[in-house]
């Protein structure tokens, strides 16, 4: 791979919280188009990581680089202008508001931020609500619809801002298997459709792996092993610290 | 779309022959009711500020008043080193603006209870620079303006139609205000501030121009309600009732929604004149009892509960007319 396809370049991040070491000089790197999983138990620091390189939160240390540029001093709605975004693990739906807003407000101030007229904002939001089967709730509330459609409405909004680079923060959690089948579906029509570059973060293991190009794993607010999904679940010390020997086993007799 | 257009012009209808009536109204009633009446546009004026900020927002400005200070002040001393009205009142708003981008950049990053006492604080600071500055302001006595060589009664028909088309102008930028990309970025706020910095809106600019916005049009109103009660002292420009009864009217009327405040000034204007006649000491608590009334059982307030229940009638039928058709 040539460096110039590289569209994110994360050079040794950490974030301390007091003595809590939540990330810890975590390096790696996105290639343009590729789907990248982010897999660790719970606190190894991968929503920490999602918040350093969108700016939600401060970096410690560390640097890191979208399409070339140093966006690491960056607020969140500058990184999303540029076109890296994300969506929230708990859910942050725009309150009030109908799910046709809440897309069309992607719309209007991501990345084709100069988009000054509604109406055209308007249709690319049905248009983007339909891709990912919203449109028949797209004048309900907010507040009126279930959590697989929120999720779906995070995802819809996302991309009305029309971003390179995605980090969908665990997209699946709290969906049963057969919403969790859809929803991978939906994320693999959408990444060919718009060309997107996506780090995925999960604990569905079965979406993660399926999904992924590569995966990176965290343990610790370290990064313990990358590589394709088969040289992680080969990889002892991702067997003890996250997958467990039996996960392993039966994943390796599947494949 | 063709049963919009015709809904948006009956409004339009509406709205002007609203406008007409208002304009021709000093010729048939009396003073006193002329008084009430621009009472109720500074009110409105005020309360549509205060509904940018926190129905639209989510930023309750409880020392906004502080602009109308800045305001009238401003204005007063202007006229009294000899600017006319028409000078000095823009002036002053331009110094209200200044001063909302100044303090906004700091108190705009606090929420809540937080926001509301740090903006108390500062009225109370600008306060007492009024107080003080005794030779600027005139200090704690007060100052007065220019008498205008008119008969009373005409004066007052001028200031009732400058209040008037003051509060017609606000609600009608307010309006395309609320309607525009600005607007959702606004209404994003409220909805989920961190949500909102993450989907590309510049919060912090947001929030500030917002903020000059309203106190422009505070400013303004002070400027005017100086040159109409002719004299001004700091406690009473500066005085917290203001911002208080243009939130409850804003609660009442519909926070959130343009016509809002509009309705909420008329209905607690009539409401507390009558009480004030009927029982002098009580009509505060009258007030108050109704607020929380309101608050409680109708939180949409007046407008917004009438246009929830049109909008819900229009989904409601929709969806039969789908299950008919298909």
């Amino acid at each position: 791979m040539v460096d110039n396809d590289v569209i994110l370049d994360v050079r040794s991040i950490s974030k301390h919280f007091g003595a809590l070491k939540a990330v810890d000089k975590v390096t790696f790197q996105v290639r343009r188009g590729e789907i990248v999983g982010l897999i660790g138990p719970n606190g190894a620091g991968k929503t920490t990581i999602t918040n350093l390189v969108t700016g939600d939160l401060r970096k410690t240390e560390g640097e890191v680089y979208f399409k070339g540029t140093n966006v690491s001093k960056m607020q969140p709605f500058q990184i999303a202008r540029i076109g890296l975004t994300r969506t929230y693990q708990v859910v942050k739906p725009l309150q009030g508001m109908t799910v046709e807003e809440n897309v069309l407000v992607g719309s209007l101030f991501g990345r084709s931020h100069r988009e000054n007229d509604l109406n055209h904002a308007k249709k690319n939001a049905r248009k983007i609500m339909k891709l990912v089967g919203l449109d028949k709730k797209k004048d309900s509330k907010v507040s009126d619809i279930t959590l697989p459609d929120l999720k779906r409405m995070e995802f819809a909004r996302v991309l009305a801002m029309d971003p390179e680079v995605v980090f969908l923060d665990e997209v699946m959690a709290g969906l049963n298997p057969s919403e969790v089948e859809e929803s991978m579906e939906m994320v693999k029509v959408i990444r060919k459709d718009k060309q997107l570059t996506i780090v995925y973060i999960e604990h569905i293991m079965k979406a993660v792996m399926g999904i992924s190009d590569r995966i990176i794993v965290l343990h610790h607010g370290q990064k313990i092993c990358e590589g394709s999904p088969q040289e992680v679940c080969d990889n002892p010390a991702v067997i003890e610290a996250y997958l467990g020997r039996r996960y392993a086993k039966e994943v390796m007799n599947n494949k | 779309m063709e049963q919009n257009n015709k809904k948006f012009n009956i409004n339009i209808v509406f709205i002007i022959a609203a406008i007409v009536v208002f304009i021709l109204l000093p010729n048939f009633v009396s003073g006193y009711y002329i008084r009430i009446f621009t009472a109720i546009f500074m009110y409105a004026t005020i309360a549509q500020c205060i509904n940018l900020m926190s129905g639209y927002m989510g930023y309750l400005p409880f020392g906004h008043v502080m602009f109308f200070g800045i305001g009238a002040y401003i204005t007063a001393i202007l006229m009294g080193r000899g600017l006319p009205f028409i000078l000095a009142m823009p002036l002053a708003a331009l110094s209200a603006i200044v001063v909302s981008i100044i303090l906004g950049f700091p108190v705009l990053r606090l929420r809540g209870h937080y926001f509301a006492i740090a903006t108390i604080g500062m009225n109370g600071a600008i306060m007492s620079v009024a107080q003080n500055a005794t030779e600027i302001t005139g200090g704690a006595m007060g100052t007065t303006y220019p008498i205008i060589l008119l008969p009373p009664g005409q004066v007052y028909n001028y200031f009732y139609l400058a209040f008037f088309g003051l509060m017609v102008i606000t609600a009608l930028i307010m309006y395309f205000i609320v309607n525009s990309k600005f607007g959702y970025g606004i209404r994003s706020i409220k909805a989920n501030e961190e949500a909102a910095n993450s989907m590309g809106i510049n919060t912090t600019y947001t929030k500030v121009s917002a903020w000059a916005i309203s106190a422009l049009f505070t400013s303004i109103a002070g400027g005017l309600y100086g040159y109409w009660m002719s004299f001004i002292s700091p406690d009473e420009v500066f005085d917290l009732m203001f911002v208080t009864n243009s939130i409850i009217m804003m609660l009442i009327g519909g926070a959130g929604t343009i016509l809002g405040p509009i309705a909420g000034a008329f209905i607690i204007e009539s409401v507390s004149e009558f009480a004030w006649s009927g029982f002098m000491e009580y009509h505060l608590a009258v007030l108050g009892i109704a607020t929380i009334m309101i608050v409680f059982f109708v939180p949409g307030g007046v407008i917004g509960t009438i246009t929830n229940r049109i909008k819900n009638r229009r989904i409601a039928l929709n969806k039969k007319a789908e299950v008919t058709n298909g």
